[in-house]
């Protein structure tokens, strides 16, 4: 009788999730000075520091110069868009940088790329603005929640992309998201390994109880994270249904709770000009 | 984007909003072909994850539902909406949408030619008459038991009436549904439904591969559900004359149910009777006669005669085959295979009680079945990813099962074609107890590979 161990692996486990976190590189201590001088709103000093790095600079050029912004003129200094964005945006828009050093270089899971991807942030950060000024909400940690929505996209991309034909031979008899087959297979979801994210980072609670709400399925008992949850919940939706992000195969990659999001959808309609 | 297949209905999920320009990215024609080629004889879009669409948005689909029409003659539509969405669908095609609309799921499961829990009570309402009827006679002869509410007032009233009735059916609207030949299995028997004028067209609509791979694989009685004929040509009398005889070497048995001859030739049936075929009137003059069953080869396929032995490709590629099982249950239960025996011989299987099995047969530039026989320990936790939660609903867990081997059929596909090798696969097949299983596979040779999962001895066997 043989005894042989086949070599097929398993399809995601906790070691592969654990693995993941551990291979996050700590936030640069440029940034992290850069985040500190922004929380004490000292848009000077951070702009000094924030040159150091060259990285963050051209991230921070490409992404306000794209028409969505709505900039007249070109703007390339560090300081001029600091000086532009506010305190607020600036460090929404450090948060969205740092999650770039999460994505990967060559994307496979989804038909994404570093230019689409920046479009994804640069959409969803405008948008979210456009609801929170709807809301009247003026909070910096509020308004950097946006740019962690994005992990839960980065975090499937490392856990599946070498697991592309089985997940789309999973799906092909069951309509099941990759949120779904994560939770049960190891009992943590995106939007927890989102959480892990966040906290490596030292990035604000208010942050991850926000992307925990979004994900739908864990509404919040505090009423306000829980209304925030759902307008992100829904303009991740909305922005996923945008034919450049579908083409990416990033329609059904978690599970839309239209229920959940049900009692806002007039005011997100008109506030976005649905018709 | 990819449809999930179940039943023979293939259906869509976009999720969010739909426009003009998002509907045109979701679905492409070769989405629907993939699916129809994935034994869909159905294809449906989900509205049940869209907030929003407006009539651009459907009318992409609508579009590409047409043109898989004219071809395939398959049944078309969306699926999963409530009242507001169905009526904003009516008021967008001026009540006469030219695809269907179901519901639910559920309810487009029970038009579906190849759903199997058949016999549910069904109560049913539409405000349209014609409507109404052909709901019910679609469902009568889906093998359901349609109760048909006069007006909104009986159906209120019928609908209150809790446990009465397995489905309740409203919103729901027929376009134009399928001609294509759908077929069902039924204990051992096969029945094709074919309905209107029976011409040269069947040639077309009449799935000849599976036909003979369910040969292959010991089915041997086949029945042509009739009822909805109306005439036959020379051209289908010849189609089915060959039919017969193509059959005859395996000892199969063709029978016509319901057909009438009033505006078909007499002739046409001394024909097909001289070719072997038999003529019943009703469905249940076969089905419900046990020894009729048994002598037409339906009770039992181990009266084969025609034993396939193990062929050399077989045996080359049986490393992807034990490949694509074993990456699937390992996937399916997050637990490792280790691989015990492998031997050539009639399927030989320890431990009967609380043992399941499914099956799968492919066939193309080669063919064979894959048997799983699992113990239920496995297969409970192999359905545990697709259901979410444990069960102990033998009924769901080989449902379930159904799907995996679907999986392992998938993925045998593609390692193939990665070789160069085209194959399809037909549609899953479980089994209760070993018993059943060895009604089919019992005097068949072939390769037999024991995995232990967890310390649950699994078997794996390819026979052909």
């Amino acid at each position: 009788m043989c005894n042989i161990i086949t070599k097929v692996e398993k399809l995601i486990t906790k070691d592969t999730i654990n693995s993941f976190i551990e291979r996050i590189p700590p936030a640069p201590e440029a940034l992290k000075a850069t985040l500190l001088h922004l929380k004490a709103e000292d848009l000077t000093k951070a702009a000094a520091v924030a040159k150091e790095d060259k990285a963050l600079n051209a991230y921070l050029s490409e992404i306000v110069n794209k028409p969505i912004f709505g900039f007249r003129n070109k703007v390339h200094e560090i300081s001029q868009i600091f000086g532009i964005l506010g305190v607020s945006k600036s460090q929404q828009a450090v948060y969205n940088y740092m999650l770039t050093l999460l994505s990967p270089s060559k994307w496979l899971l989804f038909k994404l790329n570093r230019s689409s991807f920046y479009n994804l942030q640069a959409e969803l950060t405008v948008d979210w603005q456009k609801i929170l000024h709807h809301l009247n909400i003026v909070d910096k940690d509020i308004e950097s929640a946006i740019s962690l929505l994005p992990a839960s996209i980065i975090v499937s991309e490392a856990l599946f992309c070498e697991k592309i034909e089985d997940v789309n031979l999973l799906r092909s008899v069951n309509a099941i998201d990759l949120n779904t087959i994560l939770k049960r297979l190891c009992d943590e979801d995106l939007f927890d390994i989102s959480q892990r994210v966040a906290q490596k980072w030292n990035m604000n609670e208010k942050i991850s109880e926000i992307i925990q709400a979004s994900s739908g399925v864990k509404p919040s008992k505090d009423p306000q994270i829980n209304r925030l949850g759902k307008w992100m919940h829904l303009l991740l939706f909305y922005t996923l249904s945008k034919s450049a992000f579908i083409d990416a195969g990033l329609n059904d990659f978690i599970d839309f709770q239209l229920e959940y999001t049900e009692d806002i959808y007039n005011d997100f309609a008109i506030l976005m000009d649905i018709s | 984007m990819r449809a999930v297949v179940r039943n023979g209905v293939g259906v869509f999920h976009p999720q969010g909003f739909l426009d003009g320009n998002s509907s045109a990215s979701l679905l492409s024609i070769d989405d629907i072909e993939a699916t129809l080629n994935n034994n869909a004889d159905m294809i449906l879009v989900s509205l049940k994850k869209v907030i929003f669409f407006n009539k651009n948005g459907l009318d992409n689909f609508v579009k590409m539902f047409q043109k898989v029409r004219s071809t395939n003659h398959s049944t078309v539509g969306f699926c999963d909406y409530d009242t507001k969405k169905h009526n904003a669908i009516m008021k967008f095609y001026n009540n006469e949408p030219p695809f269907s609309l179901f519901k639910t799921h559920e309810i487009a499961t029970l038009f579906s030619a190849n759903y199997k829990n058949k016999s549910k009570n069904i109560l049913l309402y539409s405000e349209d008459k014609s409507q109404r009827a052909a709901m019910a006679i679609e469902l009568h002869d889906n093998g359901h038991n349609p109760i048909v509410a006069q007006s909104k007032e009986e159906f209120l009233q019928k609908s209150e009436v809790q446990g009465t009735y397995d489905e309740i059916i409203d919103n729901t609207y027929l376009g134009q549904m399928g001609q294509k030949v759908a077929s069902r299995v039924t204990g051992n028997a096969i029945i094709y439904t074919v309905s209107s004028f029976l011409d040269a067209e069947i040639g077309n609509t009449f799935n000849v591969a599976y036909h003979n791979n369910s040969l292959n694989i010991g089915f041997r009685l086949f029945i042509f559900d009739a009822y909805k004929v109306v005439s036959m040509n020379v051209h289908a009398l010849n189609f089915f004359s060959k039919l017969a005889s193509s059959g005859a070497e395996y000892n199969a048995t063709i029978c016509f149910v319901g057909m009438t001859f009033e505006k078909t030739p007499l002739t046409f049936k001394e024909t097909l009777e001289d070719s072997g075929i038999m003529f019943f009137s009703q469905m249940d003059d076969i089905l419900k006669n046990k020894k009729l069953l048994e002598e037409l080869g339906a009770s039992s396929a181990t009266a084969a005669k025609m034993k396939r032995a193990i062929n050399k490709i077989t045996v080359l590629e049986l490393p992807n085959f034990i490949d694509a099982t074993v990456a699937t249950i390992e996937m399916m239960t997050n637990a490792k295979a280790v691989k015990q025996d492998v031997k050539m011989h009639n399927i030989k299987i320890e431990t009967r009680e609380n043992t399941i099995a499914s099956s799968i047969g492919y066939y193309g530039d080669m063919d064979g079945m894959i048997v799983l026989v699992f113990p239920l320990p496995i297969a409970k936790k192999a359905c545990e990813l697709l259901i979410g939660e444990q069960t102990e609903n033998t009924e769901l867990i080989l449902d379930t099962l159904a799907e995996l081997v679907n999986i392992v059929g998938g993925k045998v596909k593609t390692l193939l074609g990665d070789e160069g090798i085209s194959v399809d696969i037909t549609l899953p097949r479980t089994y209760p107890s070993v018993e059943s299983l060895l009604e089919i596979a019992d005097n068949k040779k072939g390769v037999q590979v024991d995995l232990l999962f967890n310390d649950d001895k699994f078997v794996f066997f390819l026979t052909r």
